[in-house]
């Protein structure tokens, strides 16, 4: 433990310099940017920020661009709230309670609330990061395709709770996505399904999926409704930003438990971020006192989902620093900038080059704070800037996502694809479809299908380890409990309805 | 881009039916003609080659093996003075390198561009209907190879080939995907050693690791990018290497030839140009490359960092040795059955 306070501390004093927290500040600010814009994520903020960096230290250089991957953290919630666009899966959530906000004029607590829960939730993983890493990443390496596909099974069961009134819908409406995700090449038997063009070997982007659901399906919905945002007037006084006591203390258990949630699930690789902001919603939902608020602006389903999305960036590092396994998009192109600096992302990372890991933990210690008080000092600017575009607010959206569709592989294909999954949003909207149970397919099916695959497989044929490995187990258990608990809810609420007229 | 514009649609008409149908036409009809305007009128070659910048093209996005490669040699060749042309590196992702393939054939008889070309450049074509093969642009050069290891836990039962050999179970064999080389030298280890092994295919070197790592697979084929550091730190042993002569990197490490289990069979890493380019661009693209293969900088930058085997093809033995890879993946896949005759 003092060892790697030591550590920590050495860490430090290389990078509290005045250029260097300069650099972390703008990093920061420049990835909440580029998080901000939808379709540019993590990896392309850290792929344009490369060349910048090739005359500085190692130490340096990898402060700039931690800074600029926990920037597109913060920035991917920022259309999500604004403009209803998240830029990821993660941020889903964060865009189904917080755009709702938004439009009773409560943009701005919602901002603040996810800026300071994803703080929390962000210092909640480094902190597992500083001291557990090396026992961590043992833990989750143990994990087989087995534990993985119950965790996704788990993950899809929570679409019961995203399903809303009609659970028929839900099933067409989940069923859809199933068939849009298998899309593409598989890795599993090499054949390529619905292969019409080369475009789609590798299947519909995500990301393209959820622009045109939610950005260009809301802009054409409310072309014919005529919505006008709930802006209020003008404000500038800092406590209209700032959460007040209420929602701080509404959402202050929710945040603590989407940080666990988001360290011990968000960790691992895949899908898991997406799976722990999920299970964070379903969680608090089941725990919350008024859960008809949720899907209508609740504060503690913003702010436990947003802890936990934010808790899994410092977790995604730790099988990167400790083993040199990338377990997301950002830290497969962390793991190319490592290389570039010269070091060797392995298990000898922490012995060879450990005063530059340790230099760059620290660098993302400073740049969290940094970026709360850049985060909540801009929302301000944010609320005010989209009151200045209120009117032309659908060209600017359909700009956005135009352009972010665009910038996903640099060709027209994926604005294509926004504008059919932009039709299919608002088809979905308007016919009251749910569109959590379709986009929760989309990312979990093929995860599951594909783990499934993979657990018979090594099995060679057999089911027994479901059950024989402990973990498999407990999941198992665990998945069977909630399920009979709704059932059994279900079941007293239907005899208690027979007996009282 | 002539890339089959008629079958999708009429395919897209068949799933989907009827109001969608029209949408899709109109959609093609639109990708058509956007297409189309970007095609230059007629490419004028200068005299003096080259007569512009030259654009290295990316099959995968930032950060991929393509554009580490084409990013390493943009920034030795800049900073050894090898060439003095701007080079701008672009990324065309998508459809496992064919929009890239689509691209570069799209400025057939331009030599201004130059593509990253592994595996998939094989593959892809052999996989998928997109109407382009090898045979479509002009090799440049081979640069190296990724051999690929036979790797095990050191903690693990098998400590030798002979362990496997004799092995009574059936093993479990992990690699990254299904037909790829890794699965490929699984399946002719298994025919040559007499036994079946059961190939898990994984997404990713990470998830490969990882499973080896916790010994859920018994051994694994991989390259020695992801894998050398644990053989350094002995939690890994390499067993065997598929490569006709040991390497530098692995001294130790016996090839199977070695073992009388007749395999060679390695990743390669080269470059190639557009179709039908004229002697003068692709005399400057040649020797432009072999200069970069040649010079220190590259060896320390680029190649011994990622745990490349130098092996230099020119353009003949490389047409040659693609035309040869081509035949041996096209064999492995049909009999792995994923591509019908």
């Amino acid at each position: 433990m003092l060892d790697t306070l030591a550590s920590l501390g050495g860490g430090f004093s290389d990078i509290l310099n005045p250029q260097n927290l300069l650099l972390i500040f703008v990093a920061g600010l420049i990835g909440t940017v580029v998080g901000a814009l939808p379709g540019l994520g993590p990896s392309a903020g850290i792929a344009l920020m490369m060349p910048l960096t090739f005359g500085m230290s190692q130490t340096a250089g990898l402060c700039l661009l931690t800074g600029v991957y926990l920037g597109t953290m913060y920035g991917g919630r920022i259309t999500a709230i604004l403009i209803n666009t998240p830029g990821d899966a993660p941020a889903i959530i964060t865009a189904l309670e917080g755009y709702p906000l938004m439009r009773q004029g409560r943009g701005g607590l919602a901002l603040g609330v996810s800026a300071l829960s994803s703080f929390i939730g962000g210092t909640i993983g480094l902190a597992v990061l500083v001291f557990f890493a090396p026992v961590v990443a043992e833990y989750a390496i143990f994990l087989g395709p087995s534990e993985y596909f119950l965790l996704m099974v788990i993950g899809l069961s929570t679409i019961v709770l995203l399903a809303g009134d009609n659970i028929f819908k839900a099933v067409i409406a989940t069923l859809f996505g199933v068939l849009v995700s298998t899309f593409g090449s598989d890795y599993i038997s090499g054949y390529v399904r619905f292969g019409f063009t080369p475009e789609l070997i590798e299947g519909i982007d995500f990301v393209a999926i959820i622009i045109g659901l939610y950005g260009l399906g809301e802009v054409f919905f409310n072309l014919e409704k005529r919505i006008v945002l709930n802006l209020g007037r003008p404000e500038f006084r800092f406590s209209d930003y700032f959460p007040d006591r209420g929602s701080l203390k509404t959402s202050f258990w929710p945040v603590m438990r989407g940080g666990v949630l988001g360290t011990s699930v968000g960790i691992l690789p895949g899908a898991g971020a997406t799976v722990a902001t999920f299970l964070s919603y379903a969680l608090e939902r089941k725990l919350s006192r008024r859960p008809e608020k949720f899907g209508d602006g609740a504060i503690e389903g913003l702010a436990g989902p947003e802890s936990s999305n934010n808790a899994g960036v410092p977790g995604s590092l730790i099988p990167l620093i400790t083993l040199g396994i990338p377990g997301s998009g950002g830290t497969a192109i962390m793991l190319g900038a490592l290389i570039m600096f010269g070091m060797q992302p392995g298990p000898l990372l922490m012995i060879q080059s450990g005063d530059v890991v340790w230099a760059m933990i620290a660098g993302l210690i400073v740049g969290n704070v940094f970026l709360l008080a850049s985060n909540v000092l801009l929302i301000p600017v944010f609320i005010n800037a989209l009151r200045l575009i209120q009117n032309h607010l659908s060209s600017i959206v359909l700009g956005l996502c135009v352009v972010g569709a665009f910038s996903l592989n640099y060709d027209i294909f994926n604005i294509w694809i926004v504008l059919v999954f932009g039709a299919v949003g608002y088809l979905m909207k308007k016919n009251d479809y749910p569109t959590g149970p379709f986009i929760l397919a989309v990312v979990l099916a093929p995860l599951t299908e594909n783990y499934f695959r993979q657990t018979i497989m090594q099995a060679q044929g057999s089911w027994d380890v479901f059950v024989t490995r402990p973990v498999s187990l407990g999941l198992l258990i665990f998945l069977v409990l909630i399920v009979a608990a709704s059932i059994a809810k279900k079941v007293v609420a239907k005899r208690r309805g027979d007996t009282t007229p | 881009m002539t890339v089959n514009t008629t079958g999708p649609g009429s395919r897209f008409k068949a799933v989907i039916g009827g109001h969608m149908a029209t949408l899709g036409r109109a959609i093609m009809g639109l990708c058509l003609a956007g297409s189309m305007a970007l095609v230059p009128v007629g490419s004028v070659m200068a005299q003096d080659f080259p007569g512009r910048g030259i654009e290295f093209v990316a099959g995968y996005g930032p950060g991929g093996g393509h554009d580490t490669l084409l990013r390493s040699m943009a920034k030795v060749i800049q900073s050894e003075g090898i060439s003095d042309a701007a080079i701008n590196v672009v990324n065309k992702p998508g459809g496992s390198s064919s929009v890239a393939m689509g691209y570069l054939n799209s400025h057939r008889g331009d030599a201004h561009y130059l593509m990253a070309a592994t595996s998939s450049f094989i593959t892809t074509p052999l996989m998928s209907n997109i109407g382009l093969d090898y045979s479509d642009f002009t090799p440049i050069a081979r640069l190296g190879i990724d051999p690929e290891l036979l790797v095990v836990n050191a903690s693990g039962p098998y400590q030798s080939l002979e362990d496997i050999a004799n092995a009574e179970k059936t093993l479990n064999v992990g690699g990254t995907g299904t037909g790829s080389i890794e699965q490929i030298v699984a399946v002719q280890l298994g025919e040559a050693m007499g036994k079946t092994f059961n190939y898990i295919p994984f997404q990713g070197d990470g998830n490969v690791t990882s499973a080896l790592l916790s010994g859920q697979v018994d051994f694994v084929i991989t390259n020695p990018g992801p894998v050398k550091d644990f053989i350094a730190s002995k939690r890994f042993a390499a067993l065997g290497i598929s490569t006709g002569e040991r390497v530098d990197l692995f001294p130790d490490v016996p090839t199977f030839k070695e073992n009388n289990y007749d395999i060679e069979l390695s990743l390669f890493r080269g470059v190639v140009a557009a179709g039908d380019i004229n002697e003068e661009g692709k005399d400057y693209l040649v020797s432009m490359v072999k200069k970069l293969s040649q010079s220190p900088e590259w060896k320390t930058s680029y190649m011994e960092p990622n745990s490349v085997v130098p092996d230099f093809l020119g353009p003949e033995d490389f047409e040659n040795y693609l035309e040869k890879m081509n035949g041996v993946y096209k064999k492995s896949l049909t009999d792995l059955g994923i591509i019908k005759q």
